[in-house]
């Protein structure tokens, strides 16, 4: 399962338009990353709210942390040890050492990143991405006047994603083709499994430009252009996202009211 | 109608000359199957026809619509659409409806209208159960029959399928001819590029292509009747006429303009009938 896949349901956020969860998720980043005591209390508890709203499970969304647990891990013990101040018993008072200040910089800070993920992985999980893409999408659609090519952008970003899982069995393919000419992917030294590595590469590299030659041809052939195009499916704001941009307007102004 | 007026096509200045005088013209409604050896220039020739490719001399004509016209272009390729050969590197969406709906969404067409002929493409291939699956989750066949739907949710007169069949197991390919087959009993005009003859035994006209040049057109029993021709250039025959020749050719009296398994089975249990003729 990869982080923050797609989880089908029919919950109150799955139904939000996905440019008001695209813009809440950037949105309570930024003020999980901002900090402060009472906001970052006030996020938790907002998120936590959320996780039945959306219609998922403590377990489902536990599994969304478990590919950055290293991570939290690495950033709670440097700060845990880099940060100086009062020296927590038994540890010795030196440089590197086992602080009370650290202990806090490194809770805040871990629980700062666990608060990121968590908001990311609930647009993810509730969001398909065909309509995280149409949300974008239409977000960038008014920067058009100062360039930003909005439709472009859509296509690259869909086209990337439909790919990922056939360069994945492409990758599996050409492993296994070297394997049977007696490249070594599991065992001898490490530089020869670094080369069994590397020699998927070209290979890879070059049957993805011949599919980006085919694939540009097949795109041609339906009358692509870039530019404007329309979709099978127009987002529309209904009261329900309404209701939700009210409630994140709210809670930045309670942030910006509150130390 | 598609009109083509001697086309001469290379791809840069110099370069070697893929097409060297090509004209013909595909009616409407017909069912055109296009054969030739590797490298005589079938797919170059079929890209002429949606303006995929201008050709560097001669005219190609749709509809009333020079392909090499630029503002003309969007609308010669929603009346002639085409399908490839690898049925990964055609498909665009995320899922199948939203593979299906790329065509009409470069159209320009309302949501409500690209909706509904995006049901009725995957209607007519059989696909609309499958519309929320997502690329990986298809066979090739069933690939196939996506992309095709996929050129069907434009409407188009015409449809080129450049082998579309090679990558298919022979249930897929049989279901993909059945779908093609559909399509022409609609009036849909077919061009079948192809290098297998049984597929296009059945077609009202064939265009052999050699070197560049149409080396011979028409109806299947005069192209396929020119056995010893076809092989000399590389191309084959359709299995059922070749049964047939090589019973003609050990002195027995057949026909061997035959191409469905019903005429031949006929044409050869009529023989066997009169060699058991009492004396």
């Amino acid at each position: 399962m990869h982080i923050g896949q797609y989880i089908p349901g029919n919950s109150v956020i799955h139904r939000l338009d996905p440019r008001v969860k695209i813009g809440a998720a950037i949105v309570l980043s930024i003020l999980a990353l901002q900090g402060g005591s009472f906001t970052e209390t006030f996020l938790s508890a907002f998120l936590i709210a959320l996780i039945p709203c959306s219609g998922l499970s403590v377990y489902q969304m536990g599994r969304a942390f478990r590919s950055v647990l290293v991570f939290f891990a690495l950033l709670f013990f440097v700060h845990l040890l880099f940060t100086q101040g009062k020296p927590i018993p038994p540890f010795p008072p030196w440089r590197v050492t086992v602080t009370y200040e650290g202990l806090y910089r490194g809770a805040v800070t871990t629980w700062q990143f666990a608060l990121l993920i968590w908001t990311a992985s609930i647009l993810t999980m509730t969001t398909l991405p065909t309509d995280l893409v149409n949300g974008i999408e239409r977000l960038l659609r008014p920067l058009r006047r100062i360039g930003v090519p909005s439709y472009d952008i859509a296509i690259m970003i869909s086209i990337a994603l439909r790919f990922v899982p056939t360069f994945l069995e492409e990758i599996d393919r050409i492993k296994t083709a070297h394997m049977a000419r007696g490249a070594a992917f599991g065992s001898g030294s490490l530089v020869r499994r670094t080369l069994a590595g590397v020699s998927i590469l070209l290979p890879l590299v070059l049957r993805t430009m011949h599919r980006a030659d085919d694939l540009v041809v097949a795109m041609e052939a339906r009358a692509y252009q870039r530019g404007p195009r329309t979709y099978l499916k127009e987002l529309s704001m209904t009261w329900a996202d309404y209701a939700a941009v009210i409630v994140i307007t709210a809670i930045i102004c309670l942030h910006m009211l509150c130390p | 109608m598609i009109k083509v007026t001697d086309v001469i096509f290379q791809y840069d200045k110099g370069g070697e000359q893929i097409l060297n005088g090509i004209s013909t013209e595909i009616k409407d409604g017909t069912y055109v199957g296009v054969i030739g050896p590797n490298g005589c220039g079938k797919t170059t020739f079929v890209r002429h026809l949606n303006g995929l490719l201008a050709p560097t001399a001669g005219e190609v004509w749709v509809e009333g619509m020079r392909t090499a016209d630029p503002v003309a272009v969007r609308k010669i390729r929603g009346q002639v659409g085409m399908v490839f050969q690898n049925p990964d590197n055609q498909i665009v969406g995320m899922t199948v409806e939203e593979d299906v709906a790329f065509g009409p969404g470069n159209l320009g067409l309302s949501s409500p209208e690209i909706g509904r002929r995006v049901q009725e493409a995957l209607s007519m291939v059989g696909m609309e159960r499958q519309s929320k699956r997502s690329p990986q989750m298809l066979s090739n066949g069933e690939k196939q029959l996506v992309a095709i739907a996929g050129v069907l949710a434009m409407k188009p007169r015409h449809i080129i399928l450049d082998e579309p069949t090679t990558y298919l197991d022979p249930s897929a390919r049989e279901k993909v001819l059945q779908v093609v087959n559909s399509l022409h009993k609609d009036g849909i005009t077919i061009v079948h590029v192809t290098h297998d003859m049984d597929e296009i035994a059945q077609a009202d006209r064939i265009i052999v292509l050699y070197e560049g040049r149409i080396a011979m057109e028409g109806s299947p029993s005069q192209v396929f009747g020119r056995v010893e021709w076809l092989k000399g250039l590389g191309v084959g025959i359709p299995k059922i006429a070749e049964i047939l020749w090589g019973l003609r050719k050990t002195g027995l009296h057949v026909r061997t303009d035959v191409f469905s398994v019903k005429e031949a089975c006929e044409e050869i249990s009529s023989l066997i009938r009169s060699q058991q003729k009492p004396h």
